[in-house]
């Protein structure tokens, strides 16, 4: 005879293998994928931690000898080089400059397009185009348009009467890094007004109508109704973009690779010239890791902003 | 009246949209009617906003000349086409898996995938080179190829899990008391049903491999293995400023993104969005 309580430890027993059984299969669809990043995302970031701290170069390498543990020996010669200032400067004013004006003319396309008429939607389709084009051709194309005796973009703003002499974007130190700056806007006003569309298009229309029937004018209606709504896709138009903007390799290796003079060299710039041109693989390392925790602390922040809205 | 003002306004509207679109496609059109024109033309000034006459030879000499851009071209197909089905075979299954499954760590897991999104190419360089090296894997196609796949199997997972908790269970439901088991079911009746994100994400995978520079260019030096990217910043310094030249080699370069582009417009869009937006 079967009591009642075997009874229930019998199916609950049955009910836990068939949740384990579930669970070993949605592992076995996870896990090659996860597999994949632990050995190719997992490992190189906590080799380059390990590398940040040896002295490996070129010549050890070769040799392959042990690369001596050298503490924090890279970290002091990166902070000692000059260079390393002026890579941490131009990489947050590079971040900074292409932030605003994405961010600005990107929401004023966003709310233009947001309005009813014909040609809205292909249109502003079509200008996304940008986000789909290789770095490489963007990089080339603009340092073409902005070469000072062919380029278009100094015959054009000279026709405006806004210069009266070409202007040499990427030769001359001080207009560089707006090189990169103008080629980087190309790119990221479509994808800021995209994305913002889609937070626009997610209000609903008959907030308006109810807030013009109570006699709010249109910028009432705006600052109360668009700005607070939309400000979750804000926070996160901002901050992806500030993480996207601030690693930026591609666009400026190829416009400039980090010159003149240093003039446009950035963190990612930078430590590639050290591990691939001077071949001091520890300092590479170690100027990436710098990169890299100020992202992180940035990814954690935005992380705990979308804990914040979704517990809300 | 107020009709007549109506019209007007959207006509305005109209123009200043076709506007904004011109602005931001002229740097498109110069590419293109850049590399059609002369040597002595292009140096021309003012510029000719239009070739006086046409020259196609700045693609003859890439396609026919030592430099032949048609191994880049081949090499480009490869590692954006690997890259792409292996990304497409690990993370579709591993986006169902974080989505259907009440796993334990699950949030943890798409916590990883959502992060390594964000992760800087250079963190990844120097150790990858490094390993790479200790497995005999520079000048292979397989380096690149590998490395790929860290920006677009995270960016998959993220992309298509939205999408396989939106489709109803029952579905799938459905085809198990048929007799079809976890894996069948996926692959039979919810692989279909996720078609649209499917097409996203093997557009944005072909795309992101296709646009590789950094990769192909730090992890290979024989040049025979160069794509497209790697070729043209590699010619760079020797067509100096031959901007016809470069400007053919660039539009060569752009076409096969733009056409996908135009082709899934829709979808790109929809991945564009759906990568950013949040958790």
């Amino acid at each position: 005879m079967v009591s009642q309580s075997d009874n229930l430890i019998q199916v609950k027993k049955k009910r836990l293998s068939q949740q384990y059984r579930d669970n070993i299969t949605g592992y076995l669809f996870v896990i090659p994928a996860l597999v994949y990043m632990l050995l190719l995302i997992g490992y190189p970031i906590i080799y380059n931690i390990i590398i940040s701290f040896q002295d490996v170069s070129a010549f050890n390498l070769a040799q392959g000898s042990a690369r001596p543990f050298i503490g924090l020996q890279n970290y002091k010669t990166i902070f000692a080089n000059e260079t390393m200032k002026i890579a941490l400067w131009n990489t947050f004013y590079y971040t900074i400059c292409c932030i605003v004006v994405q961010f600005t003319v990107g929401f004023l396309l966003a709310l233009f397009f947001n309005q009813q008429f014909a040609l809205a939607q292909s249109l502003r389709g079509f200008i996304v185009v940008s986000w789909i084009i290789p770095v490489t051709a963007t990089a080339l194309l603009f340092k073409y348009m902005l070469s000072p005796d062919v380029g278009v973009i100094n015959i054009i703003l000279q026709k405006l009467g806004i210069i009266k002499q070409p202007i040499g974007w990427l030769i001359n130190e001080k207009t560089a890094i707006y090189g990169p700056i103008i080629a980087n806007s190309w790119i990221g006003i479509p994808f800021n007004m995209i994305l913002l569309s889609t937070g626009l298009a997610g209000i609903p229309n008959e907030l308006y109508e109810s807030a013009s029937i109570d006699g709010a004018s249109s910028f009432q209606r705006f600052w109360n109704i668009t700005v607070p709504l939309l400000r979750p896709a804000m926070m996160s138009v901002l901050i992806l973009g500030f993480m996207y903007t601030f690693k930026v390799f591609d666009l400026i290796f190829v416009m400039t690779g980090g010159g003149p003079v240093n003039a446009t060299e950035v963190l990612a710039t930078f430590s590639y010239r050290l591990s691939f041109r001077n071949y001091y693989f520890g300092q590479g390392a170690a100027v990436a890791n710098v990169l890299f925790v100020i992202l992180f602390c940035v990814a954690l922040f935005y992380l705990g902003l979308i804990n914040r809205e979704e517990s809300m | 009246m107020k009709g007549l003002n109506q019209r007007n306004k959207n006509i305005i509207l109209n123009i200043v949209a076709i506007v904004i679109a011109i602005i931001f496609l002229f740097p498109l059109y110069w590419m293109i009617i850049s590399s059609l024109k002369s040597d002595s033309e292009i140096f021309m000034r003012p510029p000719t906003w239009f070739p006086h006459k046409v020259f196609f030879n700045g693609y003859i000499d890439q396609l026919t000349g030592p430099y032949s851009i048609l191994r880049s071209l081949k090499n480009s197909f490869i590692i954006s086409i690997s890259s792409m089905v292996i990304s497409f075979c690990l993370a579709v299954p591993a986006a169902y898996g974080v989505s259907r499954f009440e796993l334990p760590g699950k949030k943890l897991i798409i916590l990883v995938f959502l992060v390594t999104q964000m992760l800087p190419i250079s963190v990844l360089l120097t150790p990858m080179f490094l390993t790479f090296s200790n497995l005999k894997l520079l000048n292979t196609y397989i380096a690149p190829i590998l490395a790929i796949g860290t920006i677009t199997i995270p960016f998959t997972v993220i992309v298509l899990r939205p999408m396989f908790l939106t489709y109803p269970v029952s579905i799938e439901e459905a085809a198990r008391i048929d007799g079809c088991n976890r894996f069948t079911a996926f692959l039979r009746v919810v692989m279909p049903v996720i078609k649209p994100g499917l097409i996203t994400v093997c557009c944005f995978g072909f795309v992101y491999g296709w646009n590789d520079l950094v990769y192909s260019l730090t992890f290979n030096s024989n040049n025979a293995l160069f794509p497209m990217t790697t070729a043209i910043y590699n010619l760079m310094n020797q067509y100096g400023t031959r901007w016809n030249w470069i400007m053919a080699y660039g539009c060569m370069l752009v076409t096969p993104p733009v056409i996908v582009f135009i082709l899934g417009q829709r979808y790109i869009i929809s991945g564009l969005v759906g990568g950013a937006v949040k958790e």
